[in-house]
């Protein structure tokens, strides 16, 4: 499985979302299942998946399924 | 001041009153408001007077990466209790900048106050009075734990013991408490 569709999958899970509904532009607060509390559980999914551990600014900033990737590259998880 | 969940807490000074009024009078924060009365520099100096020695309310800037994003303020809820007296205290916050708002950012600074007020100030509950038609601040106080006592007309009174609170916020608690730097 590819690091883009663990990334996705990652997040379907997390938001309780269709996999479908999963796209790069997916932004918080942009749709009703991305609130606060599913933050934390989509959090909590990205560093199962990807077996690391995010900083606290990364968890701020994680404000789309884009930025995602871009902090998961800090951690040395490529999506090329 | 206080410090922590990536936020700093910090008390207000005169070089903050004309931010602090273009927050206040801006239609997406006074919406909300209780009063949409629009603040003037002159009543405000004359808030910021009061406030100085005044021991029933305090009143903090939250600043996030050195920026200030909001005001954060805790008052008693019985008439001429110092905050230090009063067994329930009312929090009313307001995140001015959009990019925390609806960010767990959002509730650091609240965590901290009710840190404070729990733990340092040794009040048995909080209380706020929420607009019904304000559903994110209605939601984002279900999410710290608070319940609701009574509804009149459209507004809510909603309370908070440490017992729920404790338990509603320690896994965002845990998020915002981990190393800030990569």
């Amino acid at each position: 499985m590819s690091n883009k569709h663990k990334l996705y999958q990652a997040f379907a899970t997390g938001l309780g979302i269709e996999l479908d509904s999963v796209k790069d532009e997916l932004a918080y607060n942009s749709i009703p299942q991305w609130d606060s509390t599913a933050h934390m559980i989509l959090i909590a999914e990205i560093e199962n998946q990807f077996d690391v551990m995010l900083d606290t600014d990364d968890i701020i900033d994680l404000s789309s399924v884009q930025k995602a990737q871009s902090i998961l590259g800090k951690y040395d998880v490529s999506f090329n | 001041m206080l410090k922590g969940y990536q936020v700093v807490l910090r008390d207000i000074n005169q070089d903050d009153l004309s931010m602090l009024r273009d927050w206040r009078n801006s239609a997406e924060v006074s919406r909300y408001m209780l009063s949409q009365e629009q603040i003037t520099a002159e009543q405000q100096l004359a808030w910021f007077n009061k406030i100085q020695r005044d021991e029933s309310q305090q009143h903090w800037i939250i600043e996030y990466k050195q920026q200030a994003i909001g005001s954060i303020n805790i008052k008693a809820n019985t008439v001429g209790k110092k905050l230090t007296e009063a067994k329930e205290l009312e929090v009313g916050l307001y995140i001015a900048d959009n990019r925390y708002r609806g960010n767990i950012v959002a509730f650091a600074p609240t965590l901290l106050v009710n840190d404070y007020c729990f733990n340092q100030l040794g009040v048995e509950a909080l209380i706020a009075v929420v607009k019904t038609d304000n559903q994110a601040a209605l939601s984002y106080n279900q999410k710290l734990g608070y319940q609701l006592q009574k509804q009149q007309d459209n507004l809510q009174h909603i309370r908070l013991n440490q017992a729920n609170y404790e338990q509603a916020t320690s896994t965002i608690k845990q998020l915002l408490s981990r190393p800030s730097k990569h």
